[in-house]
This record gives C-alpha cells, structure tokens and sequence, in this order.
C-alpha cells in the first residue's frame, strides 16, 4: 500500500507540478493500492480532474486499486457535482445550477459522443448569454483540441473532459487531458532529433503550419486558431504536457518547466464570456477568392 | 463495344459536380481526419479528371481545421494551384468558415511549396533531455 498526499491543486503551473508529482510518487507501481490522501489539500479547482485522471487513469492502467482519502467535504462537493468522483464509485450531486460540464472519459474513437456532449451542456447554461458567434468558436476550439488529442496522443486510456462555468467571473473553463505520450515524444520522433525538451516541443507544436502529422498532409493549425481566438477574446490558455508548461493570453506568452513529469498532454482553456466580438476579420470572402 | 459503352458514359457525366459534404459523411459535423479522407478520396478523381466540382458545406453545423486540412488542403500535393482555382468552388460555409477554408488553403500551399524547411522549421535540438 503506498500513501500519497495530494497537496491543494489550482489551475497553474504548481498545481499541474502536484498533480504530477503523484505520478512521479507511484511512478513504478504495479497490481499495489494507492491511496491519494486529501487531508493537506485546502483546495481543488474543478477543471484539474481531467489532468488528475490522466494519472490515475495510467496507474489503474497497470491495474493498481486507487482510492481517495481524508477529502474535505468542499472539495467532495465541487466533484461530486462534476461526477468525477462517480470514477470512484461516490453518487452524483444534483449540479441545480448547471455551473459544470461534467468529468468524462471519452475513447479516441469518440468525435461524435463529444458533440453530443458539448450539445448537451452548451445548452441551457446558467451563465450570462454567449453570442452565437462566440458559442461557435468556442467549440470549434474545443472540437480541434478533442480531435488533436485523438490524432496524436496514442492515449490508451481514453481522453478526459470537463468544464466549469463561473458567471460572476464571466468565464467558462474547459479542459481536456490525455494519457499519451506527450507532444515531446511526438516531435523528438517526427523530428528525429532525440534532445528536444518539453518545453521546446510545446513551442514548436504551437507555430502555425507544425505539425508531427505523417502522410503527406498539411496541418498544424488548430493550436493557432485556438491562440488568435483567445487573443480576441481575452481569454487564456494552458498547455501543459511531460514538463513543459505553456501559458497564452492576450498580454503574452510564457513557459517553463515544472519539476515533476506529467504523464500526457493537458489543454486548458478560458474563455471570457461577456465578448461579443464576431470573429469574422476580412471583409466577406467570394469562393473565387479561396483557392 | 466495351470502349464506346465508357465514352458513352463519360458523355453522359456532366462537366460540373456538386459534393454535398454532409450527405458524403453522413454528418453535419465535419471534424475528423477520416472523414476528410473520405472527401478526398471523391473529390481527386474528379479534379484530375478535369470536372468542375462545386463543394456544398450546406446543412454542416461545424467544421474544423484538421478536417479541412486532409479534405481540401491535401489536393495542393496533387495539383497546381491554378487547376485547382479553375476547377473548384464552395457554397453554404458562413464569411467566419470561409476565414477558416482560406486560412486552410494558404497553410497547405506554403507547405507543399517548400515541404522539407516546413517540416524542419526552425526546431533545433537543444541538447537538453529536460
């Protein structure tokens, strides 16, 4: 039995460091229990159970019991109402207020689910009205980093969603996390160059037009759309994967490594919700003046 | 008799095609690179037949980028940019998707006009494991 204590976990860069310092912690583990202690953790930000379950979801991989302790009852609550303690057989909490997009595990194969997902809970919303526009962009954002991850993490656990919605901030939150091999591994192999860091890979991965696609294909564009979105809209994103932590926002960018390995790739997203910009920058477009 | 049958056939094909996109992948959501393969895979025999070939996006909800990439971007590996203007159009993509196919479009011409230094851009290996 191996006792790990998961500290108090925000959305930033010493939070990503805990949560991957537990899987620094069980690195080795095999068919053993593992305990994640909650006792010295004051505070869970909702959106870090995709980013938690890519650890967990490897250590249940190598078929390890996992089970969680000592939680405060706060905490118990924001992920109960998120259903990501469903995972550990606790019952649902009503979320009466529609302030989540539920905790999810979606299979690589699972484009379309997603859309049924995001149909689902887009929809009825208890937060301030989102321009059609923005709803839109929103979700082509959320659909090119879904499938992304589908293309290239090689997850063999799935990929884990979840949302929240804060009105008060007019902000929704949505991440999305994998337990692939990182976009590190990617680059170091499309590249052939074996002395890529993490934090370099990131980079890389988010210049327009790179790609680790093969087949002759371009592509390389997602990430960069994701970015002149979040740009416009004030907003801010997050990419973090094995040890490289990348932060955007309009005021800037900015990366550095954290201490521990993250066991995958994990994009979050923010998105500030009273924008009512209409994403449409040239001046309308004939189809003669596409090809 | 077997080659005037197909010159018969082919006379009969219109010179104009129209792909109805959401009919072709039996969705309204077009996200995933197999489904762009699949509109690929129609729409490169009829351009290298030299056919005039209209792409409907009418009744699609949602496009992205990834599937664009491999729908229409792929056809600048086969095919000169000026075949491909004077034999494609679209219809039905709202001015904000029109942004997205354009911004597609340009990414794949640079790509295919200078793969290698694309690929390799300017990552360097930087010695450091992490």
């Amino acid at each position: 039995m191996k006792v790990v204590s998961v500290n108090t976990v925000k959305n930033n860069a010493s939070g990503f460091d805990a949560v991957a310092g537990i899987a620094a912690a069980t690195r080795d583990l095999r068919l053993d229990s593992i305990e994640l202690d909650f006792s010295s953790c004051s505070f869970f930000e909702a959106n870090m159970a995709a980013p938690l379950y890519t650890v967990i979801a490897r250590l249940r991989n190598d078929l390890n019991d996992v089970s969680i302790v000592n939680m405060s009852s706060e905490i118990r609550k924001v992920l109960r109402k998120n259903k990501f303690l469903k995972m550990f057989n606790q019952p649902d909490l009503t979320d009466i207020d529609q302030m989540t997009w539920p905790f999810k595990v979606f299979k690589l194969s699972a484009g379309d689910q997603f859309g049924d997902y995001l149909d689902a809970h887009m929809k009825g919303r208890g937060i301030p009205v989102v321009s059609e526009a923005l709803s839109k962009r929103f979700r082509q954002s959320l659909f090119e980093i879904f499938l992304n991850a589908t293309l290239h993490s090689q997850s063999e656990s799935g990929i884990f969603v979840c949302g929240q919605l804060y009105p008060q901030k007019q902000r929704m939150d949505f991440t999305i996390s994998d337990a692939g091999v990182g976009i590190r591994e990617n680059v170091r192999r499309y590249t052939g160059k074996k002395k890529i860091s993490s934090c370099n890979a990131i980079l890389w991965a988010m210049a327009e037009g790179n790609t680790t696609k093969t087949g002759n294909q371009p592509g390389g564009l997602g990430l960069k759309l994701i970015k002149d979105f979040i740009k416009i809209n004030l907003g801010k994103m997050h990419v973090v994967s094995r040890f490289g932590y990348y932060e955007f926002s309009a005021n800037g960018e900015s990366l550095h490594k954290i201490n521990n390995d993250f066991p995958g790739t994990c994009i979050h997203v923010e998105i500030n919700t009273k924008d009512t910009n209409r994403y449409c920058l040239r001046s309308e477009l004939k189809s003669e003046d596409i090809f | 008799m077997k080659t005037s049958s197909n010159t018969k056939e082919v006379a009969a094909m219109s010179d104009h095609v129209k792909i109805k996109i959401a009919d072709l992948i039996g969705s309204e959501l077009c996200i995933s690179a197999e489904d762009g393969q699949k509109v690929f895979g129609k729409l490169e025999p009829l351009v290298r037949a030299g056919k005039q070939v209209v792409i409907s996006f009418e009744n699609v909800t949602l496009l992205i980028s990834l599937f664009l990439n491999v729908a229409i971007g792929q056809l600048y590996g086969s095919f000169s940019e000026d075949a491909i203007r004077g034999q494609l159009r679209v219809e039905g993509l709202s001015s904000d998707d029109m942004e997205l196919l354009k911004r597609v479009v340009d990414n794949a011409k640079r790509y295919y006009a200078n793969k290698e230094s694309y690929d390799e851009a300017w990552l360097e290996e930087d010695g450091n494991e992490e």
